[in-house]
C-alpha cells in the first residue's frame, strides 16, 4: 500500500465520530491550555493522561491509542494557537514560545490591530500545521526503513543524542540539565528488571515492584509544582485587556505577512525536529531572521505584522516537526513529546520506526486527526476568540484549587493507590524548588521515560560484543551519534566561555 | 537562584549516586550466561551522578555571590492549602471521593481569596458531584465514593 492509502485510512479512523469529539476536545483545552498562564502545554497533557485514560476506558485496546493519542496531540498543538492570545492582549505569554510575539503582538493590540494580530497569528498557525502535516507524511516513511537498520549499539547512541541534546539546551546550567537526566534515568531503574526479573532498589516494598510511574511524577513535577509556585508567588497585577476591533486582516496585512508566515513554518519544522530544540526555540530564530532580512528592522518592536506573523507560524511548525523523532524514531526531543510517549506506551503502544507498520491505525489516524484539528482549531480561533480571551479572566482563586483537584484525582483513577498520590505531593513540592533554582524538570521526565529503552539497547549492545564498550565506536554511525552529542553539549558552553548570549529552551 | 540550595542539593544527589553505587554492587551482574547483568546501567549512572555533583559544587564554590530579588513568598495559604491536600490524600479511601473532595476544594477556595463564600458552595460541590458521577455512573470507574461505614 502507498502512503496515500494510509493516509485515506487514517482519516477514515479520523472522521469516526468519537475521534472528532476527541479531537474537538483536545484542541478546545489545548486552546484554554495556551491561554492560561501558569498551564503550560506540559502540565496540560500530563493532567489529561488519566482523563483520556478513563474516558476511552470502553474501546478496544488499539482504538482506545488512537482516540487518547489525538486528544493529547490536541491539547499540544492547540496550546500553541492559545499561546498567542495572551501575548497579543495582556503582554502576558500563556507559554514560553509566545514570549517572542508580545514584542509586536501587544504593540500592534494597543494600536487598536489586535483583530488583525489575532486572525494573523491563527491563519500563521494553520498554514505552518498544514505544511509540517505533509512533511511529517512525506519524512514518515524514508526515516522509520532508515531507523529500522539500526541496530542496539546504534539505538542507545541515538538516544543519548535525545538526551544529551535536550539537556544541552534545558536551562542556565548544563550540570544541572545533566544532573536531572540521570536522575530520571535513575529512577527508571527501580522497579523490576524485564530482563533478569531482578527487583532492583525496592527495598522489598511491594508498591516498588511494577517501578514508578512516569504519569505520577510528571503531574507532580509539572502541574503541582507550578500550581505551589502561583500560590506561594502570587502576583497581583492585573493588565488590561485590549479591545479587539476588526477581526479580518485586511489585504495588505495578509501580502505583508504571507513571506514571514511561509518563512516561519519551513524554519519552524526543521527546529522542531531537532532534539532538544522546540518551539521556544524556533520562535525566537524566526523572529531573529525576519529582523535580518526585513527592509527596515527597526520596524520591528513596533508592531509590525511580520514579527507576529513568523514566530506564531514557526512554534506551531515546530510543535510538529517534534512529533517527527517521536513517531519514526521513538525518540522524543523535548518534555511534552516525552509525555506523549509515556502516554502511547501506557497504551502498549511503542513509538518508533515500527509504530507504522504496527499499528497504522494509531500513526496515521494522528496524522490525519491533525489535518482536522488544524482546520477546527482556525475555525476557533478566529470567531471565538473573543471567548477565549474571557477565559483569562478565570479566577485564581477557583482555578488553582481545583488544578490540585484533578491531578488527584487523576492520578488515584490510574494508579489506585494512596502512596501514588503522597509520591504526588512530594514531587509537587520537589518541582517547586527544583524549577525555582534552574533544575529544568523536562529533561527528568524525558530519562524516566527513556530509561527503560535505553538500558535495553545498552545491555544488548554489550551482549553482541561480549561486554566490550568499543562497539559503541567502533560502529559508523553510532560513533557519529557519539560525536554529535558530545559536540552539542560542548559547543554552548564554549560559546558561554566566549561571553556569547546562549539562547535556551524554557519549554523544554 | 541560591547557591546554598545549590550546595545541599550537589551534595544530596551525591549522596544518591553513592547508595546507587553500593546498591547495584549488590545485584547479580549477569543474567543468563551474558557477561551483561541488570547491575551495569545503575551502577554507570551512580558514577555519572557522583562526577556530576562533585562538578556541580565545585561551580558553586567559584561563583561568585549574587543577590537575588527576594520575592515575598506567601506562606501561610501555602501552608494551609499543603495540609488540606495531605489530609485529602490521607481519607480518601475511608471518606470517599465526593465528601473529601468537597472540603478540599471549598476549604482551598476560601484560602484562596476570603470571598464568594456561596459561589465556592457550589462549584465545589458541583465539581465533586460531577467527577463521581462521571467516572463512576458513566465510565465505570472505580473510585471509592463514600464513607466506608455507611456502604
Amino acid at each position: 500500500m502507498g502512503t496515500l492509502d494510509y493516509l485515506f485510512q487514517g482519516f477514515e479512523t479520523a472522521l469516526i465520530w468519537y475521534n472528532l469529539i476527541f479531537a474537538f476536545v483536545g484542541v478546545l483545552i489545548g486552546t484554554a491550555v495556551g491561554v492560561l498562564p501558569g498551564i503550560g502545554p506540559m502540565s496540560g497533557v500530563a493532567l489529561l493522561i488519566p482523563v483520556t485514560a478513563s474516558a476511552t476506558g470502553w474501546l478496544p485496546p488499539e482504538s482506545a491509542a488512537t482516540s487518547a493519542i489525538i486528544l493529547l496531540a490536541g491539547v499540544y498543538y492547540g496550546a500553541m494557537y492559545g499561546g498567542s492570545t495572551t501575548s497579543i492582549l495582556l503582554n502576558t505569554p500563556g507559554e514560553s514560545s509566545s514570549v517572542v510575539t508580545t514584542l509586536d503582538g501587544y504593540q500592534m493590540a494597543k494600536k487598536g490591530r489586535a483583530g488583525s494580530a489575532l486572525s494573523i497569528a491563527a491563519i500563521g498557525s494553520f498554514v505552518a500545521g498544514i505544511v509540517t502535516l505533509v512533511a511529517l507524511i512525506a519524512l514518515a516513511k524514508p526515516l522509520s526503513s532508515v531507523a529500522l537498520k539500526f541496530g542496539p549499539a546504534e539505538y542507545f547512541s541515538l538516544m543519548l543524542l535525545g538526551l544529551g541534546a535536550v539537556s544541552g539546551l534545558a536551562g542556565t546550567s548544563v550540570t544541572k540539565a545533566l544532573i536531572m537526566t540521570v536522575a530520571g534515568l535513575l529512577l527508571g531503574t527501580i522497579g523490576i528488571d524485564n530482563v533478569s526479573g531482578i527487583a532492583r532498589f525496592t527495598f522489598n516494598v511491594p508498591w516498588l515492584y511494577q517501578g514508578i510511574e512516569f504519569l505520577t511524577i510528571a503531574v507532580g513535577l509539572f502541574a503541582l509544582g507550578e500550581v505551589f509556585k502561583t500560590i506561594l508567588e502570587k502576583d497581583e497585577e492585573e493588565g488590561e485587556i485590549a479591545r479587539i476591533n476588526n477581526l479580518l486582516p485586511s489585504k495588505a496585512e495578509l501580502k505583508e505577512s504571507a513571506a514571514p508566515i511561509a518563512r516561519g513554518s519551513i524554519l519552524g519544522f526543521f527546529v522542531g525536529i531537532l532534539p532538544g530544540a522546540g518551539a521556544t526555540l524556533a520562535s525566537f530564530f524566526s523572529y531573529i531572521l525576519e529582523k535580518k532580512i526585513s527592509k527596515n528592522p527597526s520596524k520591528f518592536g513596533t508592531g509590525t505584522i511580520a514579527g507576529v506573523a513568523a514566530p506564531e507560524s514557526a512554534n506551531n511548525a515546530a510543535s510538529g516537526g517534534a512529533l517527527i523523532p517521536l513517531l519514526t524514531l521513538g525518540i522524543p526531543g523535548s518534555g511534552t513529546t516525552a509525555i506523549l510517549m509515556g502516554a502511547l506506551m501506557m497504551y502498549n503502544v511503542q513509538p518508533g520506526p515500527l509504530l507504522f507498520e504496527d499499528h497504522p491505525q494509531v500513526a496515521w489516524g494522528l496524522i490525519a486527526s491533525m489535518f482536522i484539528g488544524n482546520v477546527m482549531l482556525l475555525i476557533l480561533n478566529l470567531p471565538l476568540v473573543k471567548v477565549f480571551a474571557k477565559i483569562i479572566q478565570t479566577p485564581k482563586q477557583f482555578l488553582i484549587p481545583m488544578i490540585i483537584a484533578i491531578s488527584i484525582f487523576g492520578v488515584y483513577a490510574v494508579q489506585v493507590s494512596t502512596n501514588d498520590l503522597l509520591l504526588l505531593l512530594g514531587c509537587g513540592i520537589l518541582g517547586y524548588f527544583l524549577s525555582k533554582n534552574d533544575y529544568p524538570i523536562a529533561p527528568l521526565v524525558l530519562g524516566l521515560v527513556l530509561g527503560p529503552m535505553v538500558e535495553n539497547n545498552l545491555r544488548r549492545a554489550l551482549t553482541i560484543s561480549n561486554g566490550d564498550f568499543s562497539i559503541f565506536v567502533s560502529r559508523p554511525i553510532s560513533l557519529a551519534f557519539l560525536l554529535i552529542t558530545l559536540l552539542w553539549l560542548v559547543i554552548p558552553l564554549l560559546m558561554k566561555r566566549r561571553g556569547k548570549e546562549v539562547i535556551i529552551n524554557a519549554e523544554g | 537562584m541560591s547557591i546554598q540550595f545549590d550546595r545541599i542539593a550537589s551534595i544530596l544527589f551525591l549522596a544518591t549516586g553513592v547508595l546507587f553505587i553500593v546498591g547495584s554492587r549488590q545485584l547479580g551482574s549477569s543474567s543468563y550466561g551474558s557477561s551483561v547483568g541488570p547491575d551495569i546501567f545503575p551502577l554507570l549512572l551512580g558514577i555519572i551522578l557522583v562526577l556530576l555533583s562533585i562538578r556541580l559544587f565545585y561551580e558553586t564554590m567559584v561563583a561568585k555571590t549574587q543577590h537575588s530579588s527576594k520575592k515575598k513568598l506567601l506562606y501561610k495559604p501555602f501552608l494551609i492549602i499543603f495540609s488540606a491536600t495531605l489530609v485529602y490524600i490521607l481519607t480518601l479511601e475511608t471518606i470517599g471521593y465526593v465528601i473529601t473532595t468537597f472540603l478540599f476544594l471549598f476549604v482551598s477556595f476560601q484560602t484562596m481569596e476570603r470571598s464568594k463564600v456561596i459561589t465556592s458552595l457550589i462549584i465545589s460541590a458541583f465539581f465533586s458531584g460531577f467527577v463521581y458521577f462521571m467516572y463512576v455512573e458513566v465510565l465505570k470507574g472505580t473510585l471509592p465514593g463514600w464513607p466506608i461505614w455507611l456502604s
